[in-house]
């Protein structure tokens, strides 16, 4: 391995610094951890056996500058400030834990990596995790949500249509088969190896991509109202479902999954109606929160946009207060993780998807999402893996 | 007095059809967000960061989520060079 330091050509505002440091994970295969300090850039990058001790080629080391300048300048050059709004700050909260969860529920048998971002999860998390599902389900119901099931597989063809495919590529996850084709699958099925890291397969085995894994949960319900009239004027409806963003070295233990868990409840209407549900949605958590001692703040912020499209979606999200996210407190790395949102899309499903209201004109749509591995785990992080150490109405819920 | 004004709203007009890549017919009297597909969220900061470069004015994110139609683009404007 060897350390690359890279000085930005465009000096990088304190504000980008965890966005920039984050799209270093897509830079390039062999980066191994990146860190974005004011001044300078550190890469660890893999070097190849056949390379010695020389490390990487000059060339190697030129193509890898050439594309981390080009992330800073698309991100930075001439990006605005967010403003940051603070809905909710609980932060000030006790917490009477400091540790990482992480290692000792490895250590009881309850969490098991099974690949790069993605975990078999043992009966105290999942009893803990249904707590949570729990609240959410009462809020869904305080809504009169109506319940829906969603596939884990995601049309590509709609996901084209609301521009997906340029604003998130790099968190993509594809889904594919044999082509249908007996010497094809005769072939696999007598050859295929996992070799190296992966299959032996050639990529021409493959049918072209027709389906992505679903990369959240209120997309299939815009989907299924595409191209038709809301009827009744307006819908509360609610879904949890399996959800897949690929984060590349950015992935770690249950803070950040390739493969995670999301319950929604989304509302689909007039803008008033959309944004007075998120509200109340923002509230009716706040009561639960406050129940558990939760410590955590709501406050403005953005998708994580690709470097392409991120200096203006992410300006534009800040500017119309779009989303909001809760960041719970870990307490053993003294920072925040984002476990839930409430977000407003405007008319953009509305409009992109042709899902009119009773006046033709496009609905609009808000949801409020939350992971559910990340709650969990942020609610270790504050109260450890003691359940006699829990709040209350935890210990009383959970057998 | 007013034919300044005229001037400045006939340069907002083209720098819209500039930024949304649209031709200028399309850009009417009363333009608004989203009343084209080409005015959406790329399409507005791309107006907003033509408008800074052109106008030489910095626009902060409460203003941007202000100037949502020609007219409000044109009195902000107008009102920042009075």
């Amino acid at each position: 391995m060897k350390t690359l330091k890279i000085e930005p050509e465009v000096s990088i505002p304190e504000y980008l610094t965890g966005e920039i440091q984050s799209k270093l994970a897509y830079v390039d295969e062999s980066i191994v951890s990146a860190k974005v300090h004011p001044n300078r850039i550190e890469l660890l990058v893999n070097t190849p056996s056949s390379a010695g001790e020389q490390g990487i080629s000059q060339d190697k080391e030129k193509e890898i500058n050439r594309k981390v300048q080009r992330v800073i300048t698309s991100m930075a050059k001439g990006s605005i400030r967010p403003k940051i709004q603070v809905l909710e700050d609980h932060m000030d909260r006790a917490v009477n834990y400091d540790l990482d969860p992480n290692i000792k529920l490895i250590r009881l048998g309850e969490l098991s990596q099974e690949g790069n971002g993605f975990y078999t999860i043992g009966p105290l998390l999942s009893g803990l995790i249904e707590f949570f599902e729990k609240q959410f389900l009462n809020l869904a119901d305080s809504f009169q949500a109506k319940p829906y099931r969603f596939p884990t597989l995601i049309s590509a063809e709609m996901l084209d249509r609301v521009g997906y495919f340029s604003a998130f590529p790099h968190s993509l996850s594809f889904v594919t088969h044999l082509r249908e084709d007996l010497d094809v699958i005769d072939d696999f099925a007598q050859s295929t190896k996992f070799v190296s890291g992966g299959l032996n397969t050639s990529g021409e085995s493959f049918t072209r991509i027709q389906t992505l894994l679903s990369p959240a949960v209120c997309y299939h319900l815009y989907f299924s109202l595409a191209d038709r009239q809301l009827s009744g004027g307006h819908l509360a409806a609610t879904g949890v479902g399996n959800c897949f963003r690929y984060e590349a070295i950015n992935m770690s233990s249950l803070e950040r999954l390739w493969n995670f868990t999301m319950r929604e409840i989304i509302f689909v209407g007039s803008k008033d109606y959309v944004l007075e549900n998120r509200e109340a949605g923002r509230k009716r958590m706040q009561e639960f929160f406050e129940t558990i001692d939760f410590v955590y703040r709501v406050e403005s912020a953005n998708d994580p946009f690709f470097i392409g499209e991120f200096r203006k979606q992410a300006a534009f999200q800040s500017a119309f207060q779009l989303k909001y996210e809760i960041r719970a407190f870990l307490p053993f790395k003294n920072d925040t993780l984002a476990v839930g949102s409430y977000n407003y899309h405007q008319d953009f499903f509305g409009r992109n998807l042709n899902i009119t209201l009773e006046d033709s004109s496009p609905a609009h749509t808000s949801c409020v999402a939350f992971g559910l591995e990340r709650i969990a785990y942020a609610f270790l992080a504050q109260y450890g893996l003691n359940p006699k150490d829990w709040p209350e109405p935890v210990q009383e819920s959970i057998p | 007095m007013e034919s300044e004004q005229s001037n400045v709203n006939e340069q907002v007009k083209a720098l819209l059809a500039e930024a949304l890549q649209v031709e200028p017919e399309l850009v009417t009297p009363d333009l608004t967000f989203g009343d084209i597909p080409q005015w959406d969220s790329m399409g507005h900061m791309e107006v907003m960061m033509r408008l800074e470069e052109y106008f030489g004015v910095e626009i902060n994110p409460d203003t941007i989520a202000s100037l949502i139609s020609l007219p409000l683009i044109c009195e902000y404007i107008n009102n920042m060079d009075g």
